[in-house]
């Protein structure tokens, strides 16, 4: 993984009318790496998502920053060339794998259309996709439309459909959420082994500390548009650094806890957009927050193991 | 007496091709005086079906549902009307569980109202209690549900399934629909109303590691039956049932440490449909240890130590 990051995300800002959803996110993912953005509803995880796609919805605009993929930015080309990049370049997986797929037609002609060929002319190449997403019986399967699957299998007909053209980057939000966890097991393990395989570099959007912990290498930890929190996996999760990490990870309960014991609970509520203030955006809820932290925003910045923090107590959560 | 009885309850629903869906197909439980029973599952294992059909909301295809004695099976409407004063239901989204256009005083207060128990002042001021007791204030009475967060609505329908003081709650994925912070304030609240109460509940939840927290025993569904039923600590540190140990190894656990070291207990394949259930047992076509027998003989339920459980092979 010393390669040239496959997808970076440079001082991303969006904007819905005058208010921020998201300010300043960046980030790089190598190829065969997987990097997290987890955070609880509105943080902004799924916007980000969907402008490094530049699938975001019309009210929303880009308002700062660049997105290189391969070193190229695509924050600004134009949309003919976007569609380009799109499928081929970079490929995107949903929560909802049967809303993504297309009822009327065949999951074979849906994969051939990733490579943008009648199914005639590549079969056998969707086929050993098939095989490698871990589809049982492909050569029945490869006719049958999305209703005749589980949610499962639909799953990985999206992620086969994603990966075949060999993407550099593969973008998934949520997608284990809608399954059942024998499935969601299944469907982590096989994005992690595709993503080594293949060298895909990709970004995983989930709200699921246990997810994380599973599949990333990296992850960021993102609180009301902002970075919290970024650095590698391992390390966050054993020595949370920022506050709201840290009571994030200990209001989850765990199969190695002390049933009916106090969960740790974050008071109040996440502001909304329009009630976002100058300091840091979680200080109303934060047990460490001063008069500094109400009135100035903490940078974002290395703590010198690997991990950015921005938080001017992070020193003294260690 | 148990609080709840539920014996060889059967609730199947006509089918589209001719075959009823067997949602749920011979299930027993009792939950004792103040006790928690989780009942955990994945989708389609009949786990919604059982909690409807012990308040009440549906009705058994066979087999017995006792609250408190009272049989709810094939009775009256005015039992079913007694009954559901002694079992309490909170639903898995707070949103559509409220009524966007009565205010939270009127919501909470209507139990109370429609049965006679209190109005006026009086009816207020136990309002005003019940609010406070999951951790709202008074005067949010006079507030619309819309005006509060998904973790506060939940509150309100808690507050609203207390109001009659029910010796039964049945939560149906109660804190699934709420974000990771305010799922913990939601499982702080349930913990500690049951220790104040000591109401009994069954806690319906698909995820594991919620269950093991508020729960005192544990039923492991599959297919519209239980292959496992057992004491908490029992089932989380020995669990028997290949079903319920491949659940507890797919359940991730936000400790990348913990998690990587964990044996994988890969299930194949995907869910029967209920409407076609497989012979023998219904878990063989998925279970990595299954030998003949588990495909033409159903498994009896009998007591393995602490634990009952229902499989040729423990």
């Amino acid at each position: 993984m010393s390669d040239a990051p496959a997808l970076v995300v440079e001082n991303l800002s969006l904007a819905i009318g005058p208010a921020g959803l998201v300010d300043g996110v960046g980030f790089q993912v190598a190829p065969g790496e997987v990097m997290a953005i987890v955070g609880e509803s509105g943080c902004g995880k799924s916007v980000t998502a969907q402008a490094i796609m530049r699938l975001l919805p019309d009210a929303i605009r880009q308002t700062g920053g660049r997105i290189l993929l391969g070193g190229r930015d695509i924050s600004a080309i134009p949309e003919r060339a976007m569609r380009a990049v799109r499928g081929q370049l970079m490929s995107m997986i949903f929560q909802e794998p049967q809303a993504a797929l297309d009822p009327l037609t065949t999951v074979g002609s849906q994969i051939a259309e990733a490579l943008r060929q009648p199914l005639g002319r590549v079969r056998g190449e969707v086929l050993r996709m098939l095989r490698d997403v871990g589809i049982s019986d492909p050569e029945r399967r490869i006719d049958q439309h999305p209703f005749e699957l589980s949610g499962g299998m639909c799953q990985r007909i999206m992620i086969a459909s994603a990966l075949i053209s060999r993407p550099a980057v593969l973008i998934a939000d949520e997608p284990t959420t809608a399954l059942d966890v024998t499935i969601q097991a299944q469907i982590l393990d096989l994005l992690r082994r595709l993503a080594i395989e293949r060298q895909t570099a990709v970004v995983l959007i989930t709200h699921d500390m246990g997810v994380v912990a599973d599949i990333a290498d990296r992850v960021a930890v993102m609180y009301a548009g902002r970075i919290a929190e970024a650095g590698p996996t391992a390390e966050i999760f054993a020595a949370p650094r920022h506050p709201y990490t840290a009571l994030l990870l200990a209001s989850i309960p765990r199969l190695s806890d002390v049933p009916k014991s106090k969960l740790a609970v974050i008071e109040g509520r996440v502001p909304s957009p329009s009630e976002y203030g100058p300091g840091c955006r979680f200080a109303s809820r934060c047990p460490r927050a001063d008069a500094r932290c109400a009135a100035e925003t903490p940078p974002l910045r290395p703590l010198g193991d690997g991990r950015l923090t921005a938080c001017f107590h992070a020193e003294a959560m260690a | 007496m148990n609080t709840l009885e539920i014996t060889g309850l059967k609730v199947h629903f006509p089918g589209r091709g001719g075959a009823p869906v067997r949602a749920v197909d011979g299930v027993s439980l009792s939950i004792a005086p103040g006790e928690t029973l989780g009942l955990v599952g994945e989708s389609g294992c009949g786990k919604s079906t059982v909690s409807n059909a012990t308040v009440g909301l549906l009705s058994p295809t066979e087999g017995s549902v006792k609250v408190l004695g009272t049989e709810l099976a094939g009775a009256s409407r005015e039992t079913l009307r007694a009954i559901r004063a002694k079992a309490q239901m909170v639903f898995q989204d707070p949103v559509t569980s409220l009524n966007p256009r009565m205010t939270i005083g009127e919501a909470v207060g209507e139990p109370l109202l429609v049965r006679g128990l209190a109005r006026g002042a009086a009816l207020r001021e136990q309002v005003g209690a019940l609010l406070e007791e999951v951790g709202l204030r008074a005067d949010h009475a006079s507030r619309y549900p819309h005006q509060f967060s998904g973790g506060q609505r939940q509150r309100i329908v808690i507050a609203r399934a207390l109001a009659l003081r029910p010796a039964l709650l049945v939560c149906d994925e109660p804190v699934s629909a709420l974000d990771v912070s305010v799922r913990a304030q939601i499982l702080n609240l349930l913990v500690e109303l049951q220790a104040r109460h000591g109401m009994s509940t069954l806690f319906v939840s698909h995820d594991l590691a919620v269950v093991r927290h508020v729960c005192d025993r544990v039923a492991v569904m599959y297919l519209g039956r239980i292959v496992e039923l057992a004491p908490r600590d029992e089932l989380y540190s020995e669990p028997r049932h290949p079903y319920t140990k491949a659940l507890l190894a797919a359940v991730p656990e936000p400790d990348p440490v913990t998690q990587r070291a964990k044996p994988r207990v890969p299930l194949e394949g995907e869910i029967p449909s209920p409407a076609n259930p497989p012979p023998g047992c219904r878990f063989h076509t998925r279970c990595p240890l299954a030998i003949d027998r588990c495909r033409v003989e159903e498994p009896a339920w009998r007591p393995v130590g602490a634990a009952m459980v229902a499989c040729h092979l423990v």
